[in-house]
Parts: C-alpha cells; sequence; structure tokens
C-alpha cells in the first residue's frame, strides 16, 4: 500500500511530510530545502515552473509568475479579496465562467486550482523521489476560516495533481496534532497562527491522542503583509518629508519598497536594526534621488504595536468561545512565519504568563499534522483521533430573512441536530427550506447551499403545525438536510453536495492536459 | 481430464449480510467450506478447494443460498440493494433500525462488532449511561469517559475498512456518544437532562430536549434491539458459547489430522481460530496441520495438473502447476517446470522470471535451470543477465550446447 502524505499548501511556501517508522519527518526538495515556494511560472520560451526555480525567475519575468494563487482559490471574481489581489498581483486575473477568478499567463488561462494543483503535483514528486515509490494520497491543509467552495477547490486542485485527497484538515488543528503526537496526559493548547495574510487563534483540548477543538477565531485581514504596509508607509512618509517626492504614485518604486520591507522586517526578528537602501527610486528636475534608511527594531515594533495588540483581543474572544480561562492554557503554539517576530513572541508570553512551546517549526509542524492525520485515518492502531469540526454554522432561513443556526460552527462532526419549526400563515400548506452556511444573522449574508419544499402539511391555524428540520454531517462532511411533518409523518431531504468552481469534467480534461504535458517534458 | 464447469461456477459467493454463522449446525467440512466464503472465491474455485468433492460442494451452496445464508453473485440482486441500504435504516437522527448481525466477512474483528452491538443497546438508555458515568459525574469524568469512548467509536477507526451493515451503526454509536456529551457537559442542558429523565425515565433520548416528538423508533425495531440486548446482557453466554464451538470445531480438526484428512483438518482448525481468536494453542496446531494441507492440497493440484499436461491441455496444466507452486515454494523442479510453461505457453516473463529464479535459488548447480533463465532474459532483452546465466550454465556442464549456442547468438 502506498504512503498517506501530509502537505502544508500555503499562500508562499509549501512543504511536505510524512510518517517514517513511526516518525514524522519533513521531506525536503531536492534543492535540501524543507519547504517550497508555492510558485509557479510559465517562460518566455513556454516552459513551466514551479517552486524555486520559478521563484529565482520571478523579478525578471513577474508577469507569468504566480504566487499567491491560495488567496483567490473558491473565490468570486467580484469579492473584495479578489480585487484586493487584482491591485497588487502582476499578473493578470480574470473572470471565469463560472464568475471564478482565473489566472492569465503565458496567453493561457489557468483555474486556481489548477495552478495549486501543478504546486501539490511538486510536492508529490519531492515525496516519491525521497521515498522511491508512488504516492497517491494525501491529507491537505487549509485555513480554518475557509469555507466549502474553498476546500472543495483544494480537493479538486489535489485530484488533478493526480492525489486522492483523504481528508482536508484546518491549518491550526494539524499543528495541534503535530504537538500532540505521542503525547500523553490532558492539556489545553493554544494555537496562535499568524502567517503571511491571515491571523488565526484556535483552542484545543488533548488527552491521550485524542484531540478535541474547542473553538477558533481569527482576522482574514491581518497578516504579515499589514506589518509590510506598515513599514512601506513609513518609508514613503520619511522620504516625502526628506525630499518631498510622493512614491505611491510612483508602482514601480512601491514594489521595490514593498520588497525591502518585508526583507527587513524579517532580519528584523535576528538583528536589532537594518539599513535600507534603494538607490534611484525616484528622480525630478535636480536628478536622481536614493533612499537610504536606517530602521531600528523599537520603530518597526512602535509600527505595529497596534496590530499585535488586536490580535490579542481576538485572543480573549477566542478563549471566551472556548469557556476557557487564559491561565487553563498549559501549552502556546506558534504557527505562521510572522510569529517569527520577536515582538509577537513576547507579546503573547505576556498575554498566556508563560513562554510559546519551543519544540516546533512553525514552517514544518502543520506538514507534520497533516501527515500524522493520513496515518491516523489509514492505520489500524488508534493512537490518535482528531475529532475534527465543521468550520461553518448551518442552519435555515426562517421567517423574515433570520439565519436559525441548527450546528454551530466548531461543532465536532459526525453530528446529527434537530429542531421544530411551524408555519406562519394560517392553512399553509407547505414550507419552504433553505438551507444556508456561514455565520450571519441575516440570511443573505450566507451561502445558499440549497432548498426544497414541503408540502402537503394539514389546514391548521399558524404555528400549530410541527416541522421537524433535521441537519446531519457525516464523517465525510457531506451534508444532508430533511424535513418532516410530524404530523402527517410525511418527510422531504436533500443532499447537499459541495461545489468548487470546476465541474468533474473540467477537472478531467485538465488532469489529461497536465499528463500530456508531463509527457512533453520528458521528451 | 473433464472438468465440468458452468456459468453459475465462474461467480462469487459470499455470506448474506444477516447469516450469523454461529447460529448454523454444520459438520466439520461444511464449516471449513463457508469459511472459505469470502466474498471472492469463485464457487467454481470453492469447489477445488478439496474438502468436499465438487458436487457435494454444489449440494451445500445451493442449499445455503436458499436458505439464505449465502448470496450468489448476480442473483442476489434484490437482497444486494437491501444489503446496501441498511446503513441508512440505522437512522442518522438517533433511531436505531435493524441492527446488524456479526460478519466475519467484514475488516471489523467480531469483538469489535460485538462491542458496538453492546454500545448500540446503550443508545436507548439516559445520557449518562451511554457515557457509562454514574448521574453526578464531573466534568472531567465526562469528557474522561467521551474521549475514550471516541477513540473506539469515531468513524475515522474505521476509515475506508469494509465495515458493511455497520457503518451506519458506528455513525449513530458517535452521534449520540456526542450528544451525551455535549448535553452533559454544559451546565444548562445538563439540568434538563435530568429533569426529563427523572420524569420520564424510559424516553428515548432525543426527547430530553426540545419540543415533544413521537418515538423515533418503530415498535419493530425495538423489540428487535431488545432481542439484541437480552442477547449481550448475556456477553458472557455468547462468549463461552463461541469457545465451546471452537473446542469442537478444533478437536475435530485434530481427529482428522491424526487420520491424515489434511485438508478437513486444517478447515476445522481454520474454523476454531475463528470461533475463539485468543486462543494461542489453536493457531501454533494451525501451523502444522496447514503444513500437511499444503502438501495434500499440492498433490492434488499437481495431479491434475499432470493430467491436464497429458491432455495437452497446457493453459490449465500452467494454471494448476503454478497454483501447486504456491504450495510447493521448495520445489525446484516444480518451479522450473512451470517457468516453463509461463514462457511457452503464456508468454508471461515476468512471471517465468521470477519462477526460474526461484529454482535458480533453490538449486543453484543445476545448469538447466540457468539455461532456461538466462532464455527469459535473453527474450526480455535483458542481454547482460541472460549472458550471466549461460556462462553460469557452461560452468556447470561445459558441453551444454544449447548455452553454448545462446552464448554464440548473444
Amino acid at each position: 500500500m502506498s504512503r498517506v502524505i501530509g502537505i502544508d499548501l500555503g499562500t508562499t511556501n509549501s512543504c511536505v511530510a510524512i510518517l517514517e517508522n513511526g516518525q514524522p519527518a519533513v521531506i525536503p526538495n531536492s534543492g535540501g530545502y524543507k519547504t517550497t515556494p508555492s510558485m509557479f511560472a510559465i517562460t518566455q520560451d513556454g516552459k513551466r515552473l514551479v517552486g524555486h526555480l520559478a521563484k529565482r525567475q520571478a523579478v525578471t519575468n513577474s508577469k507569468a509568475t504566480v504566487h499567491g494563487a491560495k488567496r483567490l482559490i473558491g473565490r468570486r471574481f467580484d469579492s473584495p479579496e479578489v480585487e484586493h489581489s487584482r491591485e497588487l498581483c502582476p499578473y493578470d486575473i480574470v473572470e471565469g465562467p463560472n464568475e471564478d477568478a482565473r489566472i492569465e499567463i503565458g496567453g493561457k488561462n489557468f483555474t486556481c486550482p489548477e495552478i495549486s494543483a501543478f504546486i501539490l503535483r511538486e510536492m508529490r514528486r519531492v515525496a516519491e523521489e525521497y521515498l522511491g515509490e508512488p504516492v497517491q494520497e494525501a491529507v491537505i491543509t487549509v485555513p480554518a476560516y475557509f469555507n466549502d467552495a474553498q476546500r472543495q477547490c483544494t480537493k479538486d486542485a489535489g485530484k488533478i495533481a493526480g492525489l486522492e485527497v483523504l481528508r482536508i484538515i484546518n491549518e491550526p488543528t494539524a499543528a495541534a496534532m503535530a504537538y500532540g503526537f505521542n503525547r500523553t496526559g490532558e492539556e489545553k493548547i493554544a494555537i496562535y497562527d499568524l502567517g503571511g495574510g491571515t491571523f488565526d487563534i484556535s483552542i484545543l483540548e488533548m488527552s491521550d491522542g485524542v484531540i478535541e477543538v474547542l473553538a477558533t477565531a481569527g482576522n482574514t485581514f491581518l497578516g504579515g503583509e499589514d506589518f509590510d504596509r506598515r513599514i512601506v508607509s513609513h518609508l514613503v512618509d520619511a522620504f516625502r518629508e526628506a525630499e518631498g517626492i510622493d512614491l505611491t504614485q510612483d508602482a514601480m518604486a512601491l514594489q521595490r519598497l514593498k520588497d525591502a520591507a518585508e526583507k527587513a522586517k524579517c532580519d528584523l526578528s535576528q538583528r536589532e536594526t537594518v539599513e535600507i537602501n534603494l538607490p534611484f527610486i525616484a528622480s525630478d528636475d535636480e536628478g536622481p534621488r536614493h533612499l537610504s534608511m536606517e530602521v531600528p527594531r523599537e520603530t518597526l515594533e512602535r509600527l505595529v504595536d497596534d496590530i499585535v495588540r488586536g490580535t490579542l483581543k481576538t485572543v480573549d474572544q477566542c478563549l471566551q468561545d472556548a469557556n476557557v480561562g487564559v491561565g487553563d492554557i498549559d501549552q502556546v503554539i506558534l504557527v505562521g512565519g510572522q510569529s517569527r517576530m520577536p515582538l509577537v513572541q513576547q507579546a503573547v508570553a505576556d498575554h498566556f504568563g508563560k513562554r510559546p512551546h519551543k519544540g516546533v517549526n512553525p514552517d514544518e509542524v502543520v506538514a507534520i499534522g497533516a501527515a500524522i492525520q493520513g496515518e491516523a485515518l489509514v492505520s489500524e492502531d488508534d493512537n490518535m483521533l482528531l475529532l475534527d469540526v465543521t468550520p461553518l454554522s448551518l442552519g435555515i432561513a426562517t421567517f423574515g430573512g433570520h439565519f436559525a443556526k441548527l450546528i454551530e460552527r466548531n461543532t465536532t462532526v459526525p453530528v446529527c441536530k434537530s429542531h421544530i419549526f411551524t408555519t406562519t400563515r394560517d392553512n399553509q400548506s407547505a414550507v419552504k427550506i433553505r438551507v444556508l452556511q456561514g455565520e450571519g444573522d441575516i440570511a443573505q449574508d450566507n451561502d445558499l447551499l440549497g432548498e426544497f419544499v414541503l408540502g402537503g402539511i394539514r389546514p391548521a391555524r399558524k404555528g400549530e403545525p410541527e416541522i421537524d428540520v433535521s441537519f446531519d454531517i457525516d464523517a465525510n462532511g457531506i451534508v444532508s438536510v430533511a424535513a418532516r411533518d410530524t404530523a402527517t409523518g410525511k418527510e422531504q431531504s436533500i443532499t447537499v453536495n459541495a461545489t468548487g468552481t470546476l465541474s468533474d469534467d473540467e477537472i478531467q480534461n485538465i488532469i489529461e492536459e497536465q499528463e500530456l504535458y508531463e509527457v512533453a517534458l520528458k521528451e | 481430464m473433464p472438468v465440468e464447469f458452468s456459468e453459475r461456477h465462474a461467480r462469487k459467493v459470499r455470506l448474506a449480510d444477516d447469516c450469523d454463522p454461529t447460529t448454523l449446525r454444520l459438520s466439520p467440512t461444511e464449516g471449513y467450506l463457508l469459511s472459505r466464503i469470502d466474498g471472492q472465491t469463485t464457487w467454481g474455485e470453492l469447489r477445488q478447494m478439496g474438502a468436499l468433492p465438487p458436487d457435494a460442494v454444489d449440494a451445500c451452496i445451493e442449499d445455503w443460498a436458499k436458505e439464505g445464508v449465502v448470496v450468489i453473485d448476480g442473483t442476489g440482486g434484490m437482497e444486494r440493494s437491501k444489503a446496501a441500504e441498511a446503513p441508512k435504516r440505522v437512522r442518522s437522527n438517533g433511531a436505531i433500525g435493524d441492527l446488524p448481525s456479526l460478519d466475519e466477512g467484514l475488516d471489523l474483528s467480531l469483538e469489535i462488532q460485538e462491542e458496538l452491538l453492546a454500545f448500540a443497546g446503550l443508545l436507548d438508555k439516559p445520557y449518562h449511561e451511554v457515557l457509562g458515568v454514574s448521574k453526578d459525574a464531573d466534568a472531567r469524568e465526562i469528557k474522561k469517559a467521551y474521549f475514550g469512548l471516541s477513540k473506539r467509536f469515531h468513524p475515522d477507526r474505521y476509515f475506508r475498512r469494509n465495515t458493511g451493515a455497520f457503518e451506519g451503526l458506528i455513525e449513530t454509536c458517535f452521534k449520540r456518544l456526542l450528544e451525551a456529551y455535549e448535553l452533559l457537559s454544559d451546565p444548562n442542558t445538563r439540568a434538563e437532562v435530568q429533569r426529563t429523565e427523572a420524569a420520564a425515565p424510559a424516553s428515548a433520548p432525543s426527547e430530553a430536549v426540545g419540543k415533544p416528538k413521537k418515538p423515533l423508533t418503530s415498535i419493530e425495531a425495538r423489540k428487535r434491539l431488545r432481542q439484541r440486548v437480552g442477547q449481550l446482557s448475556g456477553h458472557k453466554r455468547v462468549v463461552q458459547d463461541r469457545k465451546r464451538k471452537a473446542k469442537s470445531f478444533f478437536e475435530a480438526g485434530m481427529t482428522a489430522f491424526r487420520e491424515e484428512r489434511w485438508l478437513e483438518a486444517s478447515g476445522s482448525v481454520r474454523l476454531a481460530i475463528a470461533f475463539d481468536p485468543d486462543n494461542q494453542a489453536y493457531r501454533e496446531s494451525f501451523a502444522d496441520v496447514q503444513r500437511k494441507a499444503h502438501e495434500e492440497r499440492s498433490k492434488v493440484l499437481l495431479k491434475q495438473a499432470n493430467g491436464a499436461y497429458e491432455m495437452r491441455d497446457l493453459k490449465d496444466a500452467y494454471k494448476l502447476f503454478n497454483d501447486a507452486v504456491h504450495f510447493r515454494p521448495f520445489d525446484a523442479e516444480l518451479a522450473h517446470r512451470t517457468a516453463n510453461l509461463a514462457f511457452s505457453v503464456e508468454n508471461d516473463l515476468k512471471r517465468a522470471k521470477e519462477l526460474a529464479q526461484q529454482a535458480v535459488e533453490l538449486e543453484p548447480d543445476v545448469g538447466e535451470y540457468r539455461r532456461t533463465l538466462a532464455q527469459i532474459f535473453e527474450e526480455a532483452g535483458m542481454d547482460a543477465n541472460a549472458r550471466r546465466e549461460y556462462e553460469a550454465a557452461l560452468r556447470i556442464d561445459p558441453k551444454d550446447k544449447e548455452a553454448k549456442a545462446g552464448l554464440r547468438k548473444l
């Protein structure tokens, strides 16, 4: 039987891990790196590049180098996130036939799952080279806030990459699995995940290998990039003051500032001060101007202090959701590149009153957790069990456009919940059940998953009939909804299928096309 | 050798989903036959097992099919679709429909199946009994019980295993477990649960919260559940019953062994192990019995193979020889002969190479085996390997003309 790999499909970097002789191991790529840039490019002469090869040529070929496709996957073209990416990304983002966002590079139109599939295929190849055998099965991680469509698209990407995706699990949950592996005793842990674009906090409880998610909270618009932006505007302001020139008007200068800010931010995690040098950043009548500036760590910390404080507010909210006091947390684990920042580490340590756990590598822990879950699923022994949860609330639309939640988010699955509803008019003979997913209180703020009508209700005064609506999520996350008239026993039901942006036929076509390309590459 | 083979013999035979083999009265040989029915083996293959004459096998299977003990692939359409629906009958909202029967053909040990059925018997009980804690258990005890039981009943534990009719039951068990945990771990709902349970101790747990509902399970399903629970409350008795059965199979097996009826002995001991998997003595004896049975089986196969070979029915002969190799892994001559057939009859170079290599490994000093292996390598285009083997053959017998010719050609 082939082995199950765990893949952390990150926004900027991806990582693959496996369980080897019962021990988790991260698999290095052929260059010896344990993470691979989540980048895909098409060169001038039509060559397709992935990972480090794509990154190396990104500066000279930015228009045909895709990074951050994860921000677009499973999103509608008109969503604010896509609009945001369109402003920032040098490559073209266009609208697909299913109102999805697609990427146009090298004269070809790619869907987001297709781009992610290139990365996943590369991770699969890295694992296969290391193991010397074919790999067909994987567990892939996604951010906790990913909705059904985003998860399904990630699954589709796996399929295109020739992988059977056994499960999609949340990144913080995976981190918890990696921590809980081979650990006995009871512990409550907090996973503080500050990545490039998002912030997530999860509270979990574990006991002898069983892991339960108590609560998650997060901010999808807060991450390392906000830190970069703060540095950029600091540089822009200082330059305007010194030279009287507004750099925000020049796209090229802005991109250089952005790159420099990111690098300075990373360097400041190790060093007390860095110097930013950008020669010929602008010019005016008096000739070229150069930017040269010293940025001490203190300055950065002052610039982003409110962002870091903001994350702690979310932490408190999450602790409250979990019904856990800050003192009850036994262990804090930091995940995501931005958590390397000393200020973040200090703030978290102060808040929880204990130093974050040192034993895990924030870049690798998620992939390791995914590999552990893969092994836990297929192996016969029962060392680890993840009590996985549903990421978003489920319910139905009720009278007046409200959203009645039957299954709250973070509910352990498989689960079944029911509730009695009734009619709103006298002699009403039918009710329409509209199945919604989301966190909004108003029905229309949530995603409509499906709808059906239960008819044949006996004439009665409003409020008298009893309609028993039950929601069921099975172990694979498939949702089915049934409505039953308790008086007549009449029942109607639907099974809600998660849909990505690709149909099965499209996926098949892409697989065939990529395979053709694989063959072409080998020639 | 005339082989009677009709269309039905190509069909696979499997145990019916609701068949409980422990309730059948079988002779050891019949038991052996039943133990070989795994859903993969065809009727025709069962006829050739050798424990019973083919006609007797036919009679057994015909009878069992009539009695609903086994299902013959392609004829049990109705029953199959019923079986496929079985998980759905275990209603997701916690109502327990028909409980599945023990089934040795599943990827679940009988212990786990019994454990699941025993747990299913509790689902109707008050929540604290579902969790196996006392009425006044504290939050920690409740959580501990929930985590511990989750490890056994969470569907992920049985991921991708063939759990047959138990699939739905596993999910129902976990859902009810989760419900019990959620309601009892929240002080508000717990108080309500306790009030309701005190008022109506016999009511179904789902009625404990929310508005009144009509009972979730049909009278019929409940009756069956009661019966099942009744049986399981005598769990010990069931185990003793099984052990007694196992012992009688084992004794029959040992008698057969002493009387040199090896196949029957092997079948009976295998059955004894199935009924009492923890008995080490049975397992230890099984190795000896099985070796003898393999010898016996290969003897039969070789006889049939030679018969087919004489009738020039080479394809059948190859198949039979190939099977015989499996039971006589130490027989170089047989491996070599079968390699030649794989090569000349089926042109299956991969298998031919395996077999020839097996022969060479067993008897490295037989030039003929080396030469055969060399010819197969040559045919497969692996010239370097072919040359090596030809040279080895010539070292053993410098006058080997065929080897010389082969080497020259290379």
